[in-house]
């Protein structure tokens, strides 16, 4: 019996391999060429996947030429990072991503230089240049851009008695005090893992800190920054934040303020859809404000770019990744993300084209050019982990300590 | 018997047991080898070898300043998870061996937890505790018990004390049914005539439990503990969907930091996985002696 079972199993596999060989066989001589593409999903539900988005532009471009096929693959925000991170890890690499972008992939030679992959740079947002490159070459493809900026709930802020929005941290303080007492969350702080590093550092800059110093030295634990988390966590103690900010993400607390029970939030203008499915809030109820800093407003704010970025896998892509590029950068599909998400473009003839079809996002893409970016830095991508998981202990009796080992491990490098 | 003939047969049972201890060098002790190797490795957040690291991933982690606490709370979080899972299910064993009406389906219900994803009822519990309209803070707050939503008394998973406590009971809420079963096919496997024979002798309920039933419960109870011990030291799913280890490391145990170091520091987490080997290899050998000794009483 166990002969048989072994022989079965011979005969199988070989009947296998036969029909593997078959199969290659049967397909044309000149393979089509597949493009893997993995990109971060930016919707809120099956309806608004990206998913969608980037099978249209896939399967256009598959009409327009046949001998490619283009996968695509999208992942929820929260895992991108770890996603991609995970493939190179496994050298499964994608051939494009769409996302976050790290110049550590660069470094390691694991991509291809924009010009060899696009016919245009020129084309793409000169603001976003210097964090897509690496050593003076260009090699991540601003794909959509956004600014930050305060987003307020007016509703509130009358039920509370408030005439304005806050221009200084005290004033964001008692206005956050009021709306809480009225038993509302004043302000909503999310410093859990999902994007910690960005409300971070929108408050470091209200004091004049940040990640790094103009020069571009680490200073996580410069004494003003020591002094913003103080604040922070003075915020926090007198209830005007939700409970435990440290554990709170971003989608949940946009969601809440979507849902008008929270006061105050740093938002993006994806902010927009989330209101309008929840219901809750008409165009009036809300309003948008610089951030507020220590003594005033932030004159300049956050500017947040995601990527694409082309793999060189075994090179023998190059033409068809480069057909493809050009293909998806084209304006109607930069404009169709930018409606679908209310996120800015992030190539030039987009923007233009853009900026006549919505006027009302005008003023957040004037903003962009002298937007504070994050920190360019190959070990960025470490320092961005350990801010997502640890900043929120930095809430606390000691956030000179967290920010020390947070400044350590940006010097420490790999 | 001519020798090439005798050679051959000695070959024979290697050819049998052959697949099976390939089976063990590809599947287990491969990974071991290439983890140990990896833990003396310097590797870049990408997976590319930049070298030998000597024993500097070893010294990295010994220097995390959260390692102590995470030791600790897995050491609390395997104790307390399996003994209230032990405790709990012999008496849902016991319970589950008397005759009542509807038996066979309240045995059926007891699997639903076990059948049911970990992560899924992870993601049910996270829900349910959220501050703002979990189901579990809206019945609390129905008798009474709280005050606020979105409050810190809300927020059972937002402080590292209580979100632990919840995770241990959910780990123990997904323990209890396979711990049950086993114990409750021991309990089925011990003759009724003892239990008769006890009566005649006069013995009271709590003496017939202590002497015939614990004892002879034995081998299932010892069964069932290791591979809980195994499970609940394991444990990743529950973790990492209801607190994914924060507010930082304060509620992380080994498994799940081994996970997050992985993410930018692949040396060190191959270190932090030859701690934990280290660590099951211990709960391995105590179980072997214990095994051994009961042999011996035999």
């Amino acid at each position: 019996m166990r002969v048989t079972g072994r022989t079965f199993l011979a005969g199988g596999i070989s009947a296998a391999l036969a029909l593997t060989l078959g199969l290659f066989a049967a397909a044309p001589a000149h393979a089509d060429t597949v493009l893997t593409l993995v990109a971060a999903d930016y919707g809120t539900g099956p309806k608004d996947s990206s998913q969608i988005y980037w099978q249209k532009i896939a399967d256009d471009f598959h009409a327009a030429n046949p001998s490619i096929t283009v996968k695509v693959q999208t992942v929820n925000w929260n895992d991108f990072d770890t996603k991609i991170q995970t493939m190179v890890q496994n050298r499964q690499y994608p051939d494009i991503t769409e996302g976050d972008y790290f110049s550590n992939y660069a470094q390691e030679g694991l991509l291809y230089k924009v010009s060899d992959v696009m016919t245009d740079p020129s084309n793409l947002m000169p603001a976003f240049t210097k964090l897509g490159s690496y050593e003076g070459a260009q090699y991540g493809m601003p794909f959509t851009t956004s600014s930050r900026t305060l987003f307020y709930n007016k509703k509130l802020f009358a039920e509370a008695g408030i005439a304005a929005a806050p221009k200084t941290w005290d004033e964001l303080m008692t206005d956050a005090g009021k709306i809480t007492a009225k038993g509302h969350i004043g302000y909503g702080m999310p410093l859990g893992p999902e994007e910690a590093q960005a409300e971070t550092l929108l408050w470091l800059l209200g004091n004049g800190g940040g990640y790094q110093t103009a020069d571009g030295k680490w200073a996580i634990n410069s004494p003003q920054n020591v002094e913003t988390l103080e604040f922070m966590t003075k915020l926090v103690k007198a209830g005007d934040t939700e409970p435990n900010p440290g554990t709170k993400n971003r989608a949940a607390i946009l969601e809440q303020f979507a849902q008008g029970q929270i006061g105050m939030v740093n938002g993006i203008t994806t902010l927009l859809p989330i209101i309008k499915t929840a219901g809750a809030l008409t165009d009036a109820d809300w309003g948008t404000a610089p951030i507020t800093g220590k003594a005033g407003p932030l004159d300049s704010t956050l500017g947040v770019c995601d990527f694409m970025a082309a793999f060189k896998t075994d090179g023998s892509k190059q033409e068809a990744i480069k057909k493809f590029v050009d293909f998806a950068l084209a304006d109607q599909y930069q404009i169709a993300f930018s409606e679908e998400y209310n996120l800015l473009p992030g190539t030039v003839s987009g923007a233009a084209a853009f900026s006549k079809l919505d006027p009302a996002l005008a003023p957040f893409m004037a903003a962009l050019p002298k937007a504070v970016q994050y920190p360019s830095d190959t070990v960025w991508a470490q320092v961005k982990t350990q801010i997502q998981q640890q900043i929120g202990t930095a809430i606390g009796p000691d956030p000179k300590s967290v920010l020390d080992s947070l400044q350590a491990t940006a010097e420490k490098g790999e | 018997m001519s020798a090439s003939r005798l050679r051959a047969s000695s070959f024979a049972p290697l050819l049998w047991v052959g697949p099976a201890m390939a089976l063990i060098a590809v599947v287990v002790l491969w990974p071991v080898i290439i983890m140990i190797r990896t833990a003396f490795q310097h590797i870049s957040p990408d997976g590319f070898i930049l070298g030998s690291a000597g024993w500097r991933n070893f010294h990295y982690l010994w220097q995390e300043p959260d390692l102590g606490g995470i030791l600790i709370r897995t050491v609390i979080w395997v104790i307390v998870v399996v003994a209230a899972t032990m405790l709990i299910s012999l008496a849902m064993a016991q319970l589950f061996n008397q005759k009542f009406p509807g038996r066979r389906v309240a045995r059926w219900a007891l699997i639903a937890p076990w059948a049911a994803s970990v992560m899924m009822t992870s993601i049910v519990f996270r829900w349910a505790l959220d501050p703002n309209n979990g189901v579990i803070n809206v019945f609390l707050h129905d008798i009474g018990y709280l005050n606020r939503f979105n409050s810190d008394a809300s927020d059972w998973l937002g402080s590292p004390g209580t979100a632990f406590a919840w995770m241990m009971v959910v780990a123990v809420f997904v323990s209890i049914p396979f711990a049950t079963y086993a114990l409750l096919a021991g309990l089925q496997g011990i003759p009724t005539d003892i239990y008769e024979a006890a009566r005649v002798d006069g013995a009271g309920a709590w003496r017939t439990y202590r002497t015939i039933t614990l004892p002879l419960l034995r081998p299932a109870f010892v069964v069932a503990l290791l591979i809980n011990v195994i499970n609940v030291f394991n444990s990743f799913p529950i973790i990492w969907e209801m607190t994914r280890g924060g507010p930082g490391h304060q509620t992380s145990t080994t498994t799940t930091f081994m996970y997050q170091l992985k993410q930018s520091y692949i040396g060190e987490s191959a270190a932090m996985s030859v701690l934990n080997f280290g660590l099951v290899m211990i709960v391995v050998l105590l179980y072997l002696r214990a095994t051994a000794k009961r042999r011996e009483d035999i």
